[in-house]
């Protein structure tokens, strides 16, 4: 593993944990108004927040290619108004690593909303808690273990992106160049022994979060 | 009755041993336009149909070397026909370089700014340059030595946004997303949304060649042949040059 | 406390509940074989499910009026609710759950803190454990109090006792009549034991296929 190597490892783990961080609160608050609230629409949401799970992956990249590209709606929004560009930069790694991830995190949180019983929540209620405190003082810690098992999903999921960050992302070495991007590099330029070591750091690294949500996740509530 | 029926089945035979063939070209991305007329033009003539299959010169050199089933092979630059040629993949006598093309610094049609000469690739306001894998890509490998060459990739080299090839260069550039990029001058014709910003004299500029060869895994070697020679014939020649290659003698 | 309930009508699986009743005992019973519809009963007065029809009003506030477009949420209506399986929060220890609904007492209840109720109710020992290493009865108190500190003008019981066997649950009667004379709090309490109503309640109502029918001592309605 050269240097660089290693450099293209820290940018994958960087960009996977800022692209988890990010979809956290929304995630968590789409996954609760799924799990326990109706409203018109919401088979709607329910369905584009699943999405990214079944549309293929270049094709989600296109999608945010066209939104925010310079021209895109809110790219060019984005550049104009506040001088960030997304695309080809590290921001669209993110980008692409938060909206394939996103489903991930909202179905394993929806479930672990679901799984609360709701004579806690209702409980909490009589006693005088507003919806805010319910959801923090008992929906959300009784529910932590399913969020953060979804959260180490999400997370492996980022760190195996390929298929949106290729396209929106580009590979620009030293810029938006991830563990994926570089092992499929190395494959077209027939350097398939370059692309060895970083396969086994990443199968490693993917290995060990995803062993680590398992375990989360059995551990069972003491109820 | 008998040497009827005979000869009406050794006619049968004979008209479906000459039946059309179908030939399979890999040819480099910046060929699309020009080859694909040449292509019609030449089915309408031989009764041959001719499939391409258009992408970087590297990419289709890897798969023919991998065993991908190819009659001919149309590269950019004569780097990837030298690798072949070692692996004896050609069919010996087949091989010509018939083109050359010029580099072209292009940039989106609405754009503000554009660079007046090579040099100004270094400047600030030109932040993304759109331009094929420049280790591997022939338009990538040609603008990379010329920029060495004037002492500019070092300045250059954090801004490039490498495309899978030519053509991908060209949908960077007019989509926006980047300042600039690189791409044959022919490419720059086809384009509407792009315009020219800087054109490197072939004097100055790398030496470009396309060559052109018969595959030795051909199952048709004698129609394969037939259509190289096609290629380097006067209808063929003036399509290219009506797309703006330069017909090399 | 008068509790009134004129037409209150929730649909159920079965059959509708419909309910015309006014509460002012201290002590009241709702006596009914499983599936009367008690729960549902008990969830419409704290205000955790809505009537179709009717109106509710507890003293002077009116809890539910459709035409008034009033529905007042749980957290308002002061009233108490301690459900058949207890709900206490699994995630917080003693102290935590018993302070949730916590409100400092009022000039008519000004005995209702933590340390007397707690001793009231013989928990004070317990204070900082774990509420899944409490006893049946244990539990049982620890819900009570929970209500009780929320300082509810009501407070209504689902099947307190259920869950104990014939000793704990005369170990818990005199805990109940203690909410009665420590804290003068009325309660509400519903099951299908006529032994405990007769122990405990002042009148007695029954509550079949959703209507109530008889009301009246414990020994003219029970059978």
């Amino acid at each position: 593993m050269t240097a660089e190597a290693w450099k293209i490892v820290f940018f994958t783990i960087e960009v996977s944990a800022l692209s988890t961080l990010l979809i956290l609160p929304i995630g968590i608050a789409v996954a609760w108004l799924i799990a326990r609230r109706d409203w018109p629409g919401k088979a709607v949401v329910e369905t584009v927040a699943m999405l990214p799970l079944f549309v293929p992956p270049v094709a989600t990249g296109l999608l945010l290619l066209m939104f925010f590209g310079r021209r895109g709606p809110l790219g060019s929004v984005l550049q104009r108004g506040l001088g960030i560009e997304i695309v080809f930069t590290w921001r669209a790694v993110v980008l692409a690593c938060a909206v394939m991830s996103f489903p991930l995190l909202v179905r394993t949180a929806q479930s672990a909303f679901q799984e609360v019983n709701t004579r806690f929540e209702d409980v909490a209620r009589t006693l005088g808690a507003n919806e805010w405190r319910v959801f923090g003082t008992i929906s959300l810690p009784l529910a932590m273990r399913g969020i953060v098992a979804g959260a180490v999903l999400a997370f492996a999921r980022a760190m195996g992106e390929f298929g949106a960050t290729a396209v929106v992302a580009g590979m620009i070495p030293r810029k938006t160049m991830t563990i994926s991007l570089s092992i499929y590099q190395n494959v077209q330029l027939g350097r398939d022994s370059a692309a060895l070591p970083l396969l086994f750091v990443s199968v490693v690294i993917v290995f060990i979060t995803v062993l680590c949500g398992q375990i989360i996740s059995m551990c069972k509530h003491p109820r | 009755m008998k040497t009827r029926i005979f000869s009406l089945l050794f006619s049968v035979l004979i008209a479906a041993s000459s039946s059309a063939a179908e030939l399979t070209v890999h040819a480099a991305a910046s060929l699309t336009d020009a080859l694909k007329e040449i292509g019609a033009a030449y089915e309408k003539e031989s009764r041959d149909k001719v499939q391409f299959n258009f992408g970087a010169s590297s990419m289709l050199a890897r798969q023919i070397e991998e065993g991908a089933p190819a009659d001919l092979f149309f590269s950019a630059d004569e780097a990837k026909m030298d690798a072949l040629e070692k692996k004896n993949l050609l069919l010996p006598g087949t091989r010509r370089s018939l083109l050359s093309n010029l580099l072209v610094i292009v940039v989106p049609a609405d754009a503000s700014s554009a660079p007046k000469s090579a040099a100004d690739l270094a400047k600030p306001e030109f932040k993304k340059i759109a331009l094929a894998e420049p280790a591997t890509v022939p338009v990538g490998i040609y603008a990379r030595e010329y920029l060495q060459k004037l002492g500019l990739w070092d300045a250059v080299k954090e801004k490039i946004v490498p495309t899978e090839n030519v053509r991908g260069t060209l949908a960077a550039v007019e989509s926006g997303n980047v300042d600039t990029g690189i791409v044959y001058k022919t490419d720059s014709l086809i384009s509407q949304k792009i315009k020219i910003a800087v054109e490197i004299s072939a004097a100055e500029g790398p030496n470009i060649s396309y060559p052109v060869a018969v595959l030795k895994a051909s199952k048709q070697p004698e129609r394969a042949t037939k259509f190289a020679e096609y290629l380097a014939g006067p209808k063929a020649r003036s399509i290219f040059a009506k797309f703006g290659f330069i017909v090399t003698r | 406390m008068s509790l009134r309930l004129h037409g209150v009508r929730v649909p159920l699986a079965r059959f509708s509940l419909e309910i015309d009743a006014i509460f002012d005992r201290p002590i009241a019973g709702i006596f009914g074989p499983s599936g009367a519809g008690k729960t549902s009963l008990l969830d419409v007065i704290a205000g955790l499910r809505r009537p179709v029809t009717g109106t509710m009003q507890l003293d002077d506030t009116v809890l539910f009026d459709p035409s008034a477009r009033l529905d007042l949420p749980p957290r308002l209506r002061r009233i108490g609710y301690v459900p058949q399986d207890l709900a206490l929060f699994p995630h917080l220890n003693v102290r935590a759950n018993l302070l949730y609904g916590y409100r400092r007492s009022t000039p008519e209840n000004e005995l209702i803190t933590l340390g007397h109720v707690a001793e009231v109710m013989e928990i004070a020992p317990l204070l900082e454990r774990s509420v899944t290493t409490l006893s049946g009865g244990e539990q049982q108190r620890v819900a009570l109090a929970r209500a009780i500190l929320s300082t509810p003008l009501l407070l209504l019981l689902d099947e307190p006792m259920s869950n104990l066997d014939s000793r704990l649950k005369q170990r818990l009667i005199p805990f109940l009549l203690r909410i009665r004379d420590e804290f003068h709090i009325p309660l509400i309490y519903v099951t299908h034991d006529a032994a405990e109503l007769t122990a405990l309640c002042d009148e007695v109502i029954m509550l079949e296929s959703g209507r109530l029918t008889e009301r009246g001592s414990p020994a003219d309605v029970l059978p």
